[in-house]
């Protein structure tokens, strides 16, 4: 009836994950309780789960990875702890078995549940924005997307309360991920988790290609675009390439654990080779998928705080969609040591090299972006700059891992951990940090507090080097990676200094909840009165702050690159704004419970296949599919935004507008 | 987004655009000249005429001819301005499947070719 | 008709813009986004395949002394099964033809005959596969077998899942008639069909016809 469900699956004997569930359990029934009670519940349903409004989900994605962000983080610290703690004798705190889920735990969530979801959420939120458009391609889809993700987040730390998480690290390698190998339900919580996360994932890909490519305001060419949505879309591609390579691998292996097939066993004819091939097929695109978006909200941010266009706007199109390309090309040298033989290492290596090429003209070009400009030091310039000096080291390990001898000696020791820390933190936190402190404003109507922004910003910066600068060193020396138990002493002095750089994160992960609780606390401080807080150059800052449910009034028409920074230049010259359009109502798609209702019975379905339920898992699966044909029943899929509600805000618009030239012109 | 006349610039994958004759005429020359690929493939692998080693390379030049077939006639991909990001998006989607069928294939062979031999247990069975 | 988010009369028209090439006269009606994003999705489900085409080509050979290609496919039955799941992409596509002109007992009738050649083609394969299985050659014999069922038998999952669109299709077309929004979910659904004989070229010659040559 229950399948292999039973109350031994409670960690009753294990004190770390027993306390934590108590206290995550108590947190979430508090928080709900408390929504109940205070009779938030109706706004929360119609303003947000069921809302189809880009920036609405873009908002909830950000809140998932933030959250995540502080699960993944916990398992870091307990790591660098563990690792700091068990030298020589010492045996540390964390057994293996519960170590080895721990590292899993870390790398799973913090790549699929905080970096994707963090990049997502701000693609959401301003890609059509700045394309001058009302809303995605497919609404409802994008809100399906998120709700689906958020139920591989929920069914991952499920794990920790029910059963057990993989012990296979982040990629679950057979054959150890094998039946054979891990007869237990942690494999299966992964796998259930990503293939569930993997369609939202893919669907967010189709949805934002078909935006960008389809969906722009009047007069928008595609090298009018600007530079954040072309790595959108660099990236979106990816999505749609790589992530059924993801899924079929993911469900090759589910076959070979559910059904006895012999894809990667050892017995049978399987190949576990085959499945490094694949994975990392997926897995490389997987990177750039989160690293093309950070550099686009590079090139906004440099533009923006240099009061300049973006120097060399076509080779910064060029170098993302050569990236884009090569990024499919290069995938062997995450396995240079299985044995392919010198010819296939060469060719891989030289081509991972070449990869460096396009990033370095991106480079290039936004120190150019700042030269001559006038340059504001806020706190996202700061990540800019932290990025330039972090990301640039950390591609140059990468090159030197590229080159097949060079690896032989440090694949998969602490230098590689060193390594792809060093371009994911210096990249794509870095990158998100910044994009969140940047467009923070446009969705919430007030800035994040200055100063508080650039502790957080120090913390990360010297917290990053002290981590995983020590980690390059232990790596050369033969430190092997996740281990459980370090046997020589002599490294007892870097990796106290590695826990110590972990701490430096984690004031910089407190402080940034202290940051939003302080902002907004203060915020009628920092109101952004005029919808332009940073004296942008795209179109997001036309509207006012936040923007109304369909951002523009009238979808403003583009007549050359950087369209808002021509049109604020000219309204500034001849001190008026543009003629005022003829006003019309406007269609805008309805709310829907559908994406909240087939995640919940997808979790349903998830959890039910990972313990064996099988009656559970049908009715999950038919519930999922049932409420697309109940949605897709529907007669109305729209409704009219009246044209006397459209004119009012849009003259409320152009009056703070107006006033803010008047402030201008006169204060020049 | 509202719907009004088609777009001159865009057409729609797979939408039938014009007259019921020239559309009906579309699938059935589509039909028959699949009929007569598939027919002449089955022939191609069974028959002893043809030289040994060109057959494979033959049903996959047939394979992708019917695929063709099927792209313009049933899915009327063409090769006009109106269908320009089908034909791209049709064109990455075909890269990046040659990449990880040939990539995959390149790599397997390789690192087969460098697995040592098999433990003399079970040579036995391998040999069919 | 509501404009929506269209405002033609908006004091810089599309005219003054320059008129720079492809996709830049404002947002594309829902008739082109919607199919356009469904074959993006049918891009992305065909490189699935040739994932699992990957994965048939490096275990074609791994068959642990258990039967080989020669021994198991009937070419037949193979031949039957192809031309049935073609004559439904070209009744799938007739089927399209009368849903364009809103006639009702012409769309169902041809979706009708689409959905019962579909089921010739499942039923034959869920004939070869259970044969298959009764005799030992089984997914689990063996990593080539396991192969072979999942990448002939995903295509199948994908049938069956068309299949079971055409119902859904032909009961809502019943319901309420040729809206718009219907007719664009008709016109994805043949997407679909037709991408589904595709991927079927490229399975029965790879692994039927090529995987038997003497």
């Amino acid at each position: 009836m229950f399948g292999k469900l039973t109350w031994s699956a409670i960690p009753f004997d294990q004190p770390i994950p027993l306390i934590t569930s108590m206290i995550v359990i108590v947190a979430v029934l508090g928080v709900l309780a408390w929504v109940y009670w205070k009779g938030h519940l109706p706004y929360l349903w119609n303003e947000w789960i069921t809302s189809t409004d880009h920036k609405r989900i873009g908002v909830m994605y950000i809140v998932l990875a933030l959250l995540m962000l502080v699960r993944g983080f916990a398992d870091a610290i307990m790591m660098r702890a563990q690792q700091a703690l068990a030298v020589g004798q010492s045996q540390g705190y964390l057994p293996p078995e519960h170590y080895n889920q721990i590292f899993s735990a870390h790398g799973t969530i913090m790549i699929f549940f905080m970096a994707m979801p963090f990049v997502i959420g701000l693609m959401n939120f301003v890609v059509p924005l700045q394309l001058g458009v009302r809303d995605v391609a497919f609404p409802t889809m994008n809100n399906v997307s998120f709700w689906l993700t958020a139920s591989g987040a929920l069914l991952v730390n499920l794990s920790l309360f029910i059963g057990e998480f993989a012990q296979t690290g982040w990629l679950a390698f057979p054959p150890l991920s094998e039946k054979a190998f891990s007869p237990g339900v942690g494999v299966d919580y992964y796998l259930v988790a990503l293939q569930i996360s993997g369609v939202g994932t893919l669907l967010t890909g189709v949805n934002f290609v078909t935006t960008i490519l389809k969906i722009r305001a009047p007069g928008m060419s595609y090298l009018r675009m600007p530079v954040f949505c072309w790595t959108s879309l660099a990236s979106n591609l990816l999505i749609i390439a790589a992530f059924p390579v993801l899924t079929a691998t993911l469900a090759l292996l589910m076959l070979d654990r559910y059904l006895g097939f012999h894809f990667f066993t050892n017995d049978g004819g399987g190949n576990s080779m085959l499945y490094m091939n694949l994975i990392w097929i997926w897995g490389h695109p997987e990177v750039y998928i989160l690293i093309l978006p950070a550099f686009g909200i590079f090139s906004e941010v440099v533009s923006t705080f240099s009061g300049k266009p973006l120097f060399g706007y076509r080779s910064m199109v060029f170098a993302t969609l050569a990236i884009c390309i090569l990024s499919f090309m290069v995938w062997l040298h995450h396995f240079f040591t299985m044995g392919a033989g010198a010819d296939v290492n060469s060719i891989f290596g030289i081509a991972s090299m070449l990869i460096a090429i396009p990033t370095g003209v991106k480079i290039f070009n936004w120190l150019f972006t700042m030269y001559g400009g006038r340059v504001r030091f806020t706190v996202p310039m700061y990540y800019t700059l932290g990025f330039m000096f972090t990301f640039a080291m950390g591609g140059l390990t990468g090159v030197l891992l590229a080159i097949p001898p060079i690896d032989f000696l440090v694949h998969n020791s602490l230098f590689l951990v060193a390594h792809f820390h060093h371009v994911i933190i210096g990249g794509v936190v870095f990158g998100v940090m910044a994009g969140y402190t940047y467009w923070f404003p446009k969705a919430f109507g007030f800035t994040l507090d200055e100063r508080i922004g650039k502790a957080i910003f120090w913390c990360w910066f010297i917290g990053f080097h002290l981590a995983f600068m020590p980690l390059y060193v232990l790596g050369l020396f033969g430190a092997t990676r996740r281990m459980q138990h370090i046997a020589d002493p002599t490294w007892q002095p870097w990796l106290d200094v590695a826990l110590v750089g972990a701490l430096f994160i984690m004031l910089a992960l407190v402080l940034t909840f202290v940051q939003l609780a302080y902002s907004i606390k203060t915020r009628d401080r920092r109101r952004d009165v005029t919808g332009d807080p940073w004296d942008g150059r795209t179109l997001e800052w036309l509207t006012l702050s936040p923007p109304p449910h369909y951002n523009f009034a009238v979808l403003p028409d583009v007549h050359g690159e950087e369209a808002y920074w021509t049109r604020k230049q000219t309204a500034i010259r001849e001190d008026q704004l543009i003629e005022e359009p003829n006003y019309q109502p406007i269609e805008m798609p309805l709310n829907t419970p559908t994406g909240v209702i087939c995640a919940f019975f997808a979790s349903v379905c998830g959890f039910a296949v990972i313990w064996h339920i099988w009656w559970l898992a049908i009715l999950g699966l038919v519930g999922a599919c049932a409420i697309f044909v109940w949605y897709a029943w529907r007669d109305e899929h729209e409704h009219i935004i009246p044209v006397k509600e459209v004119r009012a805000n849009a003259r409320e618009r152009r009056r703070i507008r107006m006033e803010h030239l008047h402030e201008l012109s006169q204060s020049t | 987004m509202t719907d009004h006349e088609p777009d001159a610039l865009n057409v729609a994958p797979g939408a039938p655009h014009d007259s019921l004759y020239s559309e009906t005429i579309s699938y059935v020359i589509g039909l028959g000249l699949a009929l007569l690929l598939t027919a002449i493939s089955f022939w191609v692998a069974s028959t002893g005429l043809l030289w040994g080693p060109g057959i494979a390379v033959g049903l996959v030049v047939l394979a992708i001819a019917q695929m063709g077939i099927h792209l313009v006639f049933f899915l009327h991909i063409t090769s006009g301005p109106d269908n320009t990001n089908n034909v791209l998006a049709l064109a990455f989607g075909v890269l990046i499947v040659l990449l990880v069928m040939i990539g995959t294939i390149w790599i397997m062979a390789h690192l087969a070719a460098n697995m040592g031999p098999p433990p003399a247990i079970t040579n036995l069975q391998m040999q069919h | 008709m509501t404009a929506g988010t269209e405002a033609p009369t908006v004091g810089l028209t599309h005219g003054a813009s320059e008129d720079t090439g492809l996709g830049n006269r404002g947002p594309q009606s829902k008739s082109i986004v919607v199919p356009y994003g469904f074959w993006l999705f049918v891009l992305s489900d065909i490189v699935l395949f040739s994932a699992l085409f990957a994965t048939y080509a490096s275990l074609v050979h791994a068959t642990d002394g258990g039967p080989v290609t020669n021994q198991l496919f009937d070419r037949r039955l193979v031949a039957i099964e192809t031309v049935a799941l073609l004559l439904s992409s070209f009744t799938c596509g007739l089927a399209m033809i009368a849903a364009k002109r809103h006639h009702m007992t012409g769309t169902q009738a041809w979706l009708v005959v689409t959905g019962l050649l579909g089921l010739v083609f499942l039923s034959i394969e869920l004939y070869e596969f259970t044969s298959m299985i009764a005799e030992g050659a089984g997914p689990q014999r063996s990593a080539f077998l396991s192969a072979f069922f999942t990448l002939v038998g995903c295509h199948g999952v994908h049938v069956t899942a068309g299949l079971l669109w055409i119902g859904t299709m032909m009961a809502q077309i019943w319901a309420k008639g040729f809206r718009q929004d219907i007719v664009r979910r008709l016109l994805c659904l043949s997407i679909f069909w037709h991408a589904l004989d595709i991927i079927w070229v490229a399975i029965f010659t790879i692994v039927y016809l090529i995987g038997t040559l003497p």
